[in-house]
């Protein structure tokens, strides 16, 4: 449908950004950053066998932040016009009148870097193998794993969602400090979610993988997991109120620690957001928990070699043997802790400001303990699939969760029957307190960065139910 | 103008050039100013401009979409070429003569947001920040963020329509953290509404800081929200949100295309308790939620869900009318032109009934009264819900206790809706964000005091 190579080949857009800086009158600013991006996505649907859509875009974008006085100013743009440029660079210049003056305002320096250049991560980011699926390709590699899907089981009534899209995008910065910097990106991405039926009873499951290059997508893989998560469900009943161990699931378990990541940005630790202000030092794990952000490991989706400023991307260790090690900074909060940035600059898009956020967070698998040995280490709990409400029943800045969970009820460490409509009621440092085991299946879930977990075994939670 | 009606034939015309049986375009060129302020400073101001062009073509039963960030005529005519590849029919159908649209919403703008002056959007957070932490000594932290867009937007397609549209959009938000001792509390308010700077002569910003800052200060004394099976009371105005998440999301007819929505052939069937009347209404005047034509080009109209109980229609985009041979409800919706559009809610509410709200919360010996929600989520192949209370109080012998912390309520759409017992006389409606397969657009939730007889609570509390 659109011819990619060309895209491929393409040169980066470091003259466009070059050029772009002539247009900055250099008497109105100070200091200035250009950010731009080009972006091309594919999405497919598929329903009832057929392509339900097909969607390509090509798009791109600059963003240019300004400061002057110590005063930061934003603005972008989707076209890339001149006339339209210097209009975006003029709002940039105009909306940095009105914000704070700050002496700790500006454009990181060498010399505020906490990590060297030293990794080669741009090459595992981008697989020219990518480029070799055409759209037929993975119209079929979509249409194959519904098919796969309903062949699993005859309970299985239907596909409720399939999706897959890809993206193959480049990022180009330019500072006024003599920062240049670009890197390619290409990733595949597929989803699905299933319906069974059986009695009279619905139930769902959900299923994804990424890859850098679609080819490499397991689809028995996902047809699987997805499949044998709704029929577990198939049947499920309530249950009395109860406080009870927990064994979550390492993508619940992924989706819990998402909460905890958010309050570990030193933005939300300076404006006092977070529980884990004055904590460093402190013991906050009960067991040798380590937790990471590694924004340049290899399969990690949010690896990049710099950050939303330009600033090296790192692995930093955020807990060690469960004590709290360090936040994760930006330049702005680094100059505020009289620290160094770790390269936690984030940028959802060119619309958007840099902000402190996490890239690859994860914690660290106990490579011994496999899931079925905390199963059966387990004499009476709850082993949780899937929760439901995360957004709106976690309040970071409390520290209050409440979610609600489906899974199946565990005996003498075997599954018993199917859970359904419970709530799992905790606050984040009892969670933190209440980790007893940790299994060795790490997976990751893309929810603002990419965050994972194994499998983690909780005691004492409670439960609600009828 | 974005495109005129020539250039739209054209394009149409390309689009259809391989036999595709629908063509659509979308045009929109907004812009948007974003003024932010945390920790006492204004931390970040941030303008867009964006303008771009989205294309649909439609055949059997496939859409093939495309988009790009320009709308010259050369640009649109390339791209259409590029995908109308995807289809390839020898009975080619030529796009019908374009006719302006008629819709019955006419708004006027009076202070458009993107021509007040940066300084004046600063002063007005300034104040709510001032007005917040006056509140009260145990305020801690004040984030306040005001957002104004206003876009254009033209839709053309191959069946004739030509739609014309003008938005504006101006969001004030306020989060408030408040702390006494070791106990931690927020709250939140909102203002938005489909109009200009006149929105604040109605409502005071400083107002929205007051309620926000009273939600935290209220909670600070809260006690762990108790479990198990509980009758509640869910307030006006936010509390729509649960039927927007339980009922709502069920009624878009995608998920009945697709067999998952638990009120597949329910139309004519009574899905919900006698007193149940819902509406979806994208015409109200100035509300978040409206518009003059939704994102296929049809006209905005007020659609009645559910009467006396009884299901009377879904929320229907083309492509579903089509499919279920049903009429348009004007809920073809889009986030922008990178978009494709499918059926969406636009103000969504449980309509007003005859009771007291004190006479409501009076009935209940023990039971929870839930204010706010921090929001909530559902399957809707199940019905399964989730609902987090941000601002929840016990009811003891008919009178509104104890604030509580950390609850939730669970339930079953289809359940809850059977047993809503009692519906009070002062609708309000909530604006807010709703968020489905990627797609983030403005809608307004609704509702009476309403009681349900017994809900699943999940908290902590005895």
């Amino acid at each position: 449908m659109v011819d990619l190579l060309k895209q491929k080949n393409k040169k980066s857009d470091t003259e466009l950004a070059r050029k772009i800086s002539l247009f900055i009158d250099k008497s109105k600013i100070d200091e200035y950053e250009i950010y731009i991006s080009n972006s091309i996505d594919n999405e497919i649907e598929i329903f009832g066998g057929e392509v339900e859509s097909l969607s390509y875009s090509d798009s791109k974008g600059i963003g240019i932040r300004v400061f002057k006085e110590k005063k930061i100013g934003y603005s972008y743009v989707s076209s890339f016009e001149e006339n339209k440029i210097r209009d975006c660079i003029e709002k940039a210049v105009q909306n940095s009148k009105i914000t704070n003056e700050e002496a700790i305002n500006g454009l990181p320096l060498k010399n505020e870097y906490r990590y060297e250049k030293g990794s080669d991560i741009e090459k595992y980011l981008y697989n020219e193998d990518f480029f070799k699926a055409s759209i037929e390709d993975k119209i079929e590699l979509s249409k194959n794993l519904e098919r796969k899907a309903k062949g699993k089981d005859k309970r299985i009534s239907g596909v409720d969602s399939l999706n897959y899209s890809d993206n193959f995008s480049e990022v180009t910065m330019l500072n006024s400090f003599g920062f240049e910097g670009t890197y390619r990106n290409t990733s595949s991405f597929l989803f699905l979610n299933i319906i069974s039926k059986d009695k009279g009873d619905t139930s769902t499951g959900f299923s994804f993988s990424y890859e850098r290059d679609p080819q490499k997508l397991d689809l028995e893989k996902i047809a699987e997991d997805a499949s044998n998560k709704s029929l577990m469900l198939l049947g499920s009943k309530k249950i009395k109120s109860v406080s009870s161990d927990i064994l979550l699931d390492s993508l619940v378990a992924s989706q819990f620690l998402g909460v905890i990541a958010s309050i570990l940005t030193a933005d939300s630790v300076q404006k006092g957001k977070s529980l884990f202000k004055d904590k460093i030092g402190e013991k906050i794990f009960s067991k040798n928990i380590n937790i990471f952000d590694n924004g340049i490991m290899k399969e990690g989706f949010s690896s990049k070699p710099f950050d939303g400023e330009g600033v090296n991307k790192g692995n930093t260790q955020i807990f060690k043997d469960g004590i709290l090690k360090t936040f994760l900074y930006d330049c702005y909060t680094a100059r505020k802790d009289k620290t160094l940035s770790t390269g936690n600059a984030v940028r959802a898009s060119y619309k958007s400001t840099p902000s402190v956020g996490v890239s690859n967070f994860y914690l660290e698998p106990y490579l011994s303990h496999s899931f079925e040995n905390i199963l059966k280490s387990i004499d009476e709990g709850f082993y949780v699939i899937d929760i439901i409400g995360l957004h709106s029943g976690a309040n970071p800045i409390t520290g209050d969760i409440s979610v609600g969970a489906k899974g199946l009820w565990i005996k003498n460490g075997c599954f018993d029957f199917p859970v359904k409509e419970v709530t799992i009621a905790t606050d984040i440092l009892s969670f933190c307190k209440k980790i007893e085991s940790v299994g060795n299946d790490l997976k990751f879930f893309p929810s603002g960065g990419f965050i994972g977990s194994p499998s983690l075994h909780i005691k004492d939670i409670t439960i609600s139910g009828i | 103008m974005l495109i005129d009606k020539k250039t739209a034939k054209k394009v149409l015309s390309q689009l259809l050039g391989s036999g595709g049986q629908f063509g659509e375009i979308f045009t929109q060129r907004k812009v948007s100013n974003n003024i932010r302020l945390d920790d006492n400073k204004i931390e970040n101001a941030s303008s867009g401009f964006e303008v771009g062009c989205g294309l649909r073509l439609i055949y059997k039963d496939s859409t093939y979409y495309a988009y790009i960030d320009s709308i010259e005529e050369a640009k649109l005519l390339e791209s259409a070429k590029i995908l109308r590849a995807a289809v390839n029919n020898s009975n080619i159908n030529k796009p019908l003569a374009l006719n302006d649209s008629y819709s019955s919403y006419n708004v006027n703008i009076l202070k458009h947001p993107d021509g007040i002056a940066p300084e004046i959007k600063k002063e007005l957070l300034l104040n709510v920040n001032k007005t917040a932490r006056n509140k009260s000594e145990n305020i801690f932290q004040v984030t306040a963020a005001l957002s104004d867009t206003e876009e254009e937007v033209l839709i053309a397609n191959s069946e004739g329509v030509f739609s014309k549209d003008f938005y504006v959009k101006t969001f004030l938000a306020v989060s408030i953290i408040a702390v006494k001792g070791t106990e931690v509390r927020t709250g939140y308010k909102s203002l938005a509404k489909a109009r200009g700077f006149e929105l604040f002569e109605e409502k005071k910003p400083q107002e929205v800081a007051a309620e926000a800052a009273d939600m935290a200060i209220n909670m600070l004394d809260a006690i762990n929200a108790p479990v198990g099976i509980l009758p509640v009371v869910i307030g006006p105005g936010f509390g729509g949100v649960i039927f927007h998440e339980a009922c709502g999301h069920g009624l878009e007819a995608d998920a009945i295309v697709k067999n998952a929505s638990v009120f597949k052939d329910k139309l004519g069937c009574r899905i919900a308790s006698e007193i149940v009347n819902a509406i979806d209404d994208s015409t109200l005047p100035y509300h978040w939620g409206s518009y003059k034509f939704d994102g296929e080009g049809s006209p905005s109209q007020r659609n009645v869900l559910i009467e006396n109980g009884i299901l009377k229609s879904y929320l229907l985009d083309r492509k579903a009318s089509k499919k279920l041979s049903l009429p348009l409800t004007g809920n073809g919706r889009r986030q922008s032109y990178r978009d494709i559009p499918f059926p969406r809610m636009s103000n969504t509410f449980i309509n007003t009934g005859s009771e007291k709200p004190e006479l409501i919360i009076g009935s209940i010996k023990k039971g929870i009264y839930a204010k706010e929600f921090s929001g909530g989520q559902v399957d809707p192949a199940t019905g399964d819900f989730v609902f987090g209370i941000s601002e929840g109080y016990m009811i003891e012998n008919g009178k509104l206790g104890s604030p509580i912390k950390g609850a939730s309520l669970i339930g079953n759409g289809p359940e809850i809706l059977d047993k809503i017992e009692a519906i009070g006389n002062d609708l309000d409606y909530s604006p807010g964000f709703c968020g489905k397969n990627g797609q983030s657009i403005t809608n307004e939730v609704g509702q009476p005091t309403i009681k349900i007889s017994a809900i699943t609570v999940g908290g902590t509390g005895a």
